[in-house]
């Protein structure tokens, strides 16, 4: 053995040593893998089935097979689909018991935490429950303190859902201060802008488009309880932006409410034409806005809302509508297909609120993840007038990641085996 | 001269019960279950049977009811039918107030998690003593569609401590002084129809006088005492030692350093615990967050100590942990090998008499409408404890339809719902 030869040993021994210890490393680059579901990003035009790695609260690695020794936990999730968390874009989570307040800061807003996780559901935008003056409170009450991620839209009322009554202040609708709110002061947090439930002409809604055009944010309309009704063929193609959104797509009255779907079951016909235009068109299920006798004659001519949404509130959680995996059941039983069902509660929503951070899995995303299994059987789907339609799938959330945290596990996927 | 006609009393009852049924048949059926396996302890029923509901009520309960005169006529064949679930452990004193219980963000509001779970009774346990049960009354209780019965804390303000952590913040707080017999009992009094008996909860302190103070405001109101065990200062055994027989302890099953656990560290239920039971003291669950562990829960059902009823410790740590709602709860232990029959009078019957409500947890003809109406569903599902923990079962109570005083308050697949006509 040569000198030289003898030197390089233990140099060789070392190189040996630290090669092995950084492959070490290397074998638990992961905190979770979630290992054999079948993945549906739309954005990253992924629908089948792939591995999905998560390291430090991101999203790591997608791969069709990523080893187990790889990760410190693996979740078999074979045979489940997996999906980024949910978005739900229309919720009333300014839960309060302030006297005489009915959504903002009042019994009428739910809690988020109760009704997101369990329905795969890891982002709620809240629609319009306050305004900038009492937004403060909103998030120093829920927003800071929900595990689930809470947007908002700001009304363009300054006291938000206070009352039916306050909500009808014109000279309470100040597009300054819901633009400078939302851009100088929240724009992490305050996607968009709401007008709702006014009684009177367009006023509101310019109003609203007017701050959203100084804030470069989408405007949301609840647009019914007009006296004399408006028309929404108006709406959508003289005072409404491309990006802006209609919601309660499918109710069916009261009368002041104009609907999609004629007395004779045709979809009217500017409808799809202002689709075409860019509005976009929000279920927004709520314990009032939904009915087959609109959404099945819509689905069949041709007619699908953008995007899928609970309007989770007091009055909506025990209804018909329950939760957004319940919701995205329903819209199934429609007859769409599930991977556009999750686009229509993903990546659909998180384009409209200019959200791209979210509503995928792209490398580096947050990891927000759902997990679903989908159930097979007899199931009923109810409207709001407690109509049923039969149904055959329906999703039920096994797991649900936040930030990369297990904050849902439905059947223990993620925990460890008891043994006496 | 026979004293006795029998022939005049066969007809009497005779047409009694020909009027009885033509009265039952004339009365309008708001709601009428068909064909369910209906479960009602109290009553011994336990068969396939008809239930009808009118004005809020129970009308009857037999093999066959016609369908005749009902408004709406639900066909729970293959389902359970049984008294709305009684959940006697729950925190719902829901207020804005961040981290805490209270009128605070931590407690839950009660129809977010009743109905979906079949049940339609929930006892907030001891959130609010006397000095801000009227709040809690007139923010929660009266604004719920859920029944909300509470157990008072004997400490003046309920659980005011925040976050989780309690026990160190609870010790400061509460001054004896603010521990009232007096005081206590003139609130239960004041509202007998809500308040249901006395709670022990969180406490620090050597002395026994707040103990000794919650099972005197207790006596001298006729109620059972219910305690939440987390006194680090006393031992199991004083604890129980301490209380009557129809008091209720909860959080039985929980494994952690503020309390002595019921079974030791070779897996063996303590004789004292048994001896208790005995004697008469009921052991709630009171799952919770951290107040449910599958190596004291297991080893003591095995070895006698069965739960007198399923309270879920209901708040915002629960909800989304192992616990998930009192159906999971009741599922957790079909799976770990308790019968149907006895997990199902241990989600009704059993609590109602615990907290001395006859006029719940059953079907009897008059008895206010509260109704659960539940699936039994096959496969292969998971339970987990508050180590994270699971255990494998194939057995799960999922909840179709709920019914509180009349009415459809939770319709999972709609099977009140009339069906959509095509055009």
């Amino acid at each position: 053995m040569s000198k030289i030869e003898r030197l390089q040993r233990p140099f060789i021994v070392l190189l040996l040593l630290l090669l092995t210890s950084y492959f070490g490393i290397q074998a638990q680059e992961y905190d979770i893998l979630l290992k054999g579901g079948h993945l549906i990003d739309s954005k990253n035009n992924i629908d089948g089935q792939m591995d999905v790695a998560i390291a430090d609260g991101k999203i790591a690695e997608i791969a069709q097979s990523i080893h187990k020794s790889k990760a410190v936990r693996t979740i078999d999730v074979s045979g489940l689909y997996v999906t980024p968390g949910l978005i739900d874009m229309h919720t009333h989570v300014f839960m309060g018991n302030e006297a005489g307040a009915y959504i903002a800061n009042g019994a009428t807003s739910l809690m988020p935490d109760g009704f997101t996780f369990r329905a795969g559901v890891t982002t709620v935008v809240d629609a319009g429950s306050s305004g900038w003056r009492n937004f403060p409170l909103f998030k120093a009450q829920t927003i800071d303190k929900s595990k689930t991620r809470v947007l908002a839209l700001l009304n363009i009322v300054g006291t938000g859902m206070k009352s039916r009554f306050e909500e009808q202040d014109v000279t309470d609708m100040n597009p300054e201060m819901t633009a400078y709110s939302i851009q100088k002061l929240y724009p992490d947090i305050l996607v968009g802008i709401k007008a709702a439930h006014y009684w009177g002409d367009f006023t509101q809604v310019d109003r609203a488009v007017e701050a959203g055009k100084k804030a470069g944010v989408p405007v949301m309309v609840d647009f019914g309880e007009h006296e004399p009704p408006n028309s929404i063929e108006a709406l959508f193609m003289e005072h409404l932006r491309p990006g802006d959104i209609f919601t309660h797509t499918y109710s069916n009255g009261p009368d002041q409410r104009e609907t999609i779907v004629d007395q004779n079951g045709k979809l009217k016909p500017f409808i799809l034409k202002a689709q075409k235009r860019g509005i976009i068109f929000d279920m927004g299920h709520g314990g009032g806005a939904f009915t087959w006798e609109q959404a099945v004659p819509a689905t069949k001519q041709g007619f699908k809302a953008d995007v899928i949404s609970s309007d989770l509130h007091t009055q909506s959680m025990n209804s018909g509508m329950k939760d957004l995996s319940n919701t995205i059941s329903k819209f199934m039983a429609l007859g769409i297909s599930l991977s556009d069902a999750i686009y229509r509660a993903t990546w659909a929503p998180a384009k409209v609120i200019n959200r791209t951070d979210l509503g995928n899995l792209s490398i580096g995303a947050v990891a927000d993840v759902a997990v679903f299994n989908l159930r097979n059987g007899d199931f009923g789907f109810l409207d709001v007038r407690r109509i049923r339609v039969k149904g055959d799938k329906k999703l039920e959330t096994e797991l649900t990641l936040r930030a990369g945290k297990v904050v849902w596990d439905l059947n223990g996927i993620a925990a460890e085996d008891y043994r006496e | 001269m026979k004293i006795f006609n029998f022939k005049i009393l066969r007809n009497t009852i005779g047409l009694t019960l020909f009027f009885v049924t033509l009265y039952l048949q004339a009365q309008e059926i708001d709601i009428l279950i068909k064909n369910g396996h209906v479960f009602d302890a109290k009553n011994n029923i336990d068969t396939i049977s008809d239930v009808s509901i009118s004005n809020g009520k129970i009308l009857q309960v037999a093999a066959h009811i016609s369908d005749e005169h009902a408004k709406n006529v639900i066909d729970a064949t293959g389902l359970y039918v049984l008294p709305g679930l009684i959940d006697p452990h729950t925190h719902v004193f829901v207020g804005p107030r961040p981290g805490k219980f209270a009128n605070g963000f931590n407690s839950l509001s009660p129809d977010n998690f009743s109905f979906k779970s079949g049940v339609t009774t929930v006892v907030d346990a001891g959130t609010s003593g006397w000095q801000n049960f009227p709040q809690f009354k007139s923010q929660v209780i009266d604004q719920s569609k859920t029944r909300v019965l509470a157990f008072l804390n004997i400490a003046a303000n309920g659980i005011s401590g925040t976050e989780i952590n309690l026990s160190q913040i609870e010790a400061a707080r509460h001054d004896l002084n603010e521990m009232d017999v007096e005081k206590t009992s003139e609130m239960i009094l004041e509202y007998p129809d809500i308040i249901v008996g006395v709670k022990i909860g969180h406490f620090n302190g050597g002395s026994w006088a707040p103990f000794d103070r919650a099972v005197e405001a207790a006596s001298k109101t006729g109620r059972p005492l219910f305690v939440e065990c987390h006194l680090p200062e006393y031992s199991l055994e004083d604890q129980l030692d301490h209380m009557r027989p129809g008091d209720i302890i909860t959080h039985s099953f929980e494994n952690i350093s503020e309390r002595m656990p019921v079974v030791d560290e070779k897996g063996k239920l303590l004789p004292f615990v048994l001896e208790a039971k005995e004697r008469g003291i009921l052991f709630d669950v009171g799952h919770g967050g951290a107040g449910f562990w599958f190596d004291q829960a297991i080893p003591a059902l095995e070895q006698g100590l069965w739960p007198n009823s399923f309270g879920t410790d209901l708040h915002r740590f629960s909800m989304n942990a192992g616990m998930k709602d009192m159906l999971n709860v009741m599922s957790k232990y079909l799976n770990m090998g308790m019968p149907l029959k006895e997990v199902l009078i241990r989600g009704s019957y059993y609590p109602s008499m615990a907290i001395k409500r006859n006029d719940l947890g059953n079907l009897s003809p008059g008895t206010v409408a509260d109704v659960a109406i539940l699936s039994l569903r096959s496969g292969e599902f998971g339970f987990i404890d508050a180590r994270n923990n699971s255990i494998k079962g194939d057995k799960k109570l999922e909840a179709e339809l709920t019914i509180r005083a009349g009415k459809v308050v939770w319709d999972l697949n709609g099977l009140a719902a009339k069906p959509f006509e095509k055009n």
